[in-house]
């Protein structure tokens, strides 16, 4: 992997773990209420905008990515996002890690990487 | 605990949901590039691009999309939800088979079994065996939200 190639998917990775996290900070806010109104709060918010504006700029750097890599090879290096979403999501949520999570999410994240590694 | 049930099924359409979007968005895009070809630097390309049906309905999967993951996340936690995403993975390894003929090779029927087996265990993790993880207590956190009142 080129200094090039390695750049732009720790880029990727980190954009697409900090536009979830930014979905995740809109979306559970208790203050946002229910319904309609939900979804005015959120728009007056800059979380959701900023989530998805982190989005658009996210594909843009994966895009450059996968001009680099196959695709197999893109899809193999984004299970590595599944595992650093759950630890960003323990630490800025403080979300619970029980055993069957943990295990939950490893498996997944290896199944994407045994899909890559098969193309 | 009839909400820790209520939870369960509210998660599992919703996840359903936001599965068949997801293959739609996918299918649709590759759609979009078959109708398109060859893909070009021009004009011309991007004409065919929108002069087919198929990047509408992606455009509109995406936005059913956003609205389910967002509905999703208002209790579910980041960690787990985004990995149970994965699962579009499989279906559209399937639909890709049955729709393109892709190849269905032993290592991603083999990838597509372990995805299943931990969409399973979250599944379980979800269940009410285990209620107090459930997400209201979750969305509090370090990124300045209080759980209010």
């Amino acid at each position: 992997m080129t200094p090039l190639v390695a750049t732009l998917w720790l880029v990727s990775v980190s954009l697409e773990t900090g536009g979830q996290l930014l979905l995740k900070r809109a979306a559970s806010d208790p203050l946002a209420g229910d319904g309609a109104a939900r979804w005015r709060y959120m728009a007056s918010r800059p979380w959701m905008w900023l989530g998805i504006l982190t989005y658009v700029v996210k594909i843009l750097f994966w895009i450059a990515f996968l001009s680099l890599v196959d695709l197999s090879e893109g899809v193999l290096l984004s299970s590595i996002n599944i595992v650093v979403i759950m630890v960003a999501g323990w630490l800025l949520f403080r979300e619970k890690l029980t055993p069957l999570r943990v295990a939950g999410i490893l498996l997944v994240s290896t199944g994407v990487a045994i899909v890559g590694l098969g193309a | 605990m009839s909400g820790s049930g209520r939870t369960w099924r509210f998660y599992l359409c919703g996840f359903l949901l936001l599965l068949a979007f997801d293959t739609i968005v996918q299918l649709s895009f590759k759609n979009t590039g078959v109708h398109a070809f060859p893909p070009e630097a021009n004009w011309a390309w991007v004409q065919r691009v929108f002069g087919h049906p198929w990047i509408y309905i992606a455009l509109a999967a995406y936005l059913g999309n956003f609205f389910t993951w967002m509905s999703l996340l208002k209790h579910a936690p980041i960690g787990p939800a985004f990995a149970a995403t994965h699962l579009d993975v499989v279906t559209v390894m399937f639909a890709s088979a049955w729709i393109f003929h892709e190849a269905l090779t032993p290592m991603r029927l083999l990838g597509a079994g372990v995805i299943v087996l931990g969409i399973v265990c979250l599944a379980f993790a979800e269940s009410g065996a285990h209620p107090e993880n459930d997400a209201p207590t979750e969305a509090k956190g370090a990124l300045g939200v209080t759980a209010g009142s």
